[in-house]
């Protein structure tokens, strides 16, 4: 080892040597046919399911955001919402008892001459509407526009919940569109065999359920009916009658002879009859 | 060049790098448009440096050669989620070395080395072997092996975050701030790793150093 050039020497400098480690030439054949064949069974070969979801932890460690902190902030929100669904259920029957019902019934009912409000207005007045429904829900029997009666409600809910679009409630909005349904005569509410209400239903029910007006047994004379089976050999012309009164009686027992069960049990024979 | 210079070296990218970033990104957008076989002028572009880069830090041809190649594929597999923030080498370079880091800490107790030769086209390379060796000795091949497999030594006698940040500025050339990016820490982490690497060098590699 020859040392008389006394040039200073470091670290770097020999570090410097491995830049100069470099692999044959003839590597770089096998190197490219190599990372080719990975390159095409990468493309060929179909990834994983959760691997479209990997740049969500990949987006959470760039940004150093740790998991339990955003674990922490979703409990936090869940819990906010929690507490804050909790306080709303519990307040809103206090806020219904302490409004005056007059006002109420005057937010549930404005004048008939007031224009319908258009969407944007139903938007901005959706703070109130909580405190409207249940309003005009205490306030039902005395504000008329509601629906209660079944024998007026086909007519005047409809004109009614136009009026008070204001302070219309989502299922009053529901109410209206089925009434209107029910109007058309081409929807299914309006076909006969639909019934729209309990009245309907009862009065179909009742022309079903009619007493006759004779009843049949009132009208059979059975001496009469005796003698004309009696002469229905003798007689041409209730011959087809007594034929059928014949083959129906034939045809009722043989119903009740094939509906028998027959089994036996060693010395006893069980019969049973089917209805 | 003054202090303030080399600082600032150090410390930002160069323009050359910037235009090369502005050029793989060219590239990268036609990759992402489904021109794959765009992919490949990147493969032969930097092949040889993560090569360097993963050999120097295992100090495993074999093992190199394999994790070079797998840090391609992940980077084709997941090019389309390139958005061009940092540059696509600084974006190559962290794959190849998480790759790296993860094999290395998997095979912890796996210590085999196979050594590449050493080309003494590089004048700077032969240079220095001439300073260290006598031009005509015989035993010039054999003390330059020796020397690898000292130098191999000492870069594995360091902690996997000071090998590489060694391997990132003083072999493959990267700034601080490149090695920051690419290594997810601060700059200050950076020169701290690195000052405390080249004092356990020097002190390993003691005998070739002639004052």
């Amino acid at each position: 080892m020859k040392r008389d050039t006394e040039r200073k020497i470091t670290v770097e400098d020999l570090l410097r040597l491995k830049r100069a480690e470099r692999p044959q030439d003839d590597f770089w054949a096998t190197f490219e046919a190599e990372i080719r064949s990975k390159q095409l069974s990468a493309i060929v070969s179909r990834r994983p399911w959760w691997d479209r979801f990997s740049w969500i932890l990949a987006a959470v460690s760039r940004r150093q955001l740790s998991l339990g902190s955003a674990a922490a902030v979703a409990l936090a929100f869940a819990g906010y919402r929690y507490v804050g669904a909790h306080q709303e259920a519990v307040a809103a029957p206090q806020a219904v008892a302490a409004k005056p019902v007059a006002a109420a019934v005057a937010v549930a009912a404005p004048t008939p001459a007031a224009p319908a409000p258009a969407a944007p207005q139903l938007v901005r007045a959706a703070a109130p509407r909580e405190d409207a429904e249940l309003a005009a829900e205490e306030a039902a029997p005395a504000a008329g526009p509601v629906v209660i009666s079944t024998a007026s409600h086909i007519t005047q809910a409809p004109a009614a919940a136009a009026a008070d679009g204001a302070t219309r409630a989502p299922f009053a909005d529901g109410i209206a569109i089925t009434l209107a349904d029910f109007r058309e005569p081409s929807s299914d509410f309006a076909r006969p065999a639909v019934f729209g209400s309990d009245r309907e239903f009862e009065t179909s029910m009742a022309t079903a359920h009619q007493p006759l007006s004779q009843e049949p047994l009132a009208t059979m004379d059975p001496a009469a009916e005796r003698r004309a089976r009696l002469l229905a050999p003798a007689l041409g012309t209730t011959r087809a009658v007594v034929s059928d009164w014949m083959r129906q009686r034939a045809s009722s027992d043989e119903r009740m002879y094939e509906s028998m069960d027959r089994g036996s049990n060693d010395d006893r024979m069980l019969v049973g009859f089917r209805f | 060049m003054n202090a303030s210079k080399t600082l600032e070296k150090t410390l930002v990218a160069s323009p050359e790098r910037m235009v090369e970033a502005d050029a793989d990104l060219a590239v990268v957008r036609k990759v992402q448009a489904g021109d794959v076989a765009a992919f490949d002028r990147l493969i032969l572009k930097y092949r040889e440096r993560v090569l360097g880069i993963v050999y120097n830090m295992t100090s495993n041809r074999e093992d190199a050669a394999d994790l070079a190649q797998d840090a391609f594929i992940k980077a084709f597999q997941s090019i389309h989620r390139f958005q061009g923030q940092a540059s696509f080498f600084t974006w190559l370079y962290r794959i190849a070395v998480n790759s790296t880091l993860s094999h290395l800490r998997k095979n912890r107790l796996r210590s085999f080395f196979s050594l590449e030769s050493v080309r003494e086209d590089d004048p700077v390379s032969r240079e220095l072997i001439d300073a260290l060796t006598d031009k005509t000795g015989a035993g010039r091949d054999a003390f330059v092996r020796e020397l690898q497999e000292k130098l191999n030594d000492a870069m594995q006698k360091l902690s996997i975050n000071h090998r590489t940040v060694v391997t990132l500025f003083e072999i493959d050339g990267l700034s601080h701030q490149e090695i920051a990016e690419v290594m997810e820490c601060s700059v200050g982490t950076v020169r701290s790793r690195l000052h405390y690497a080249k004092q356990l060098l020097q002190a390993e590699l003691q005998p070739y150093l002639l004052k």
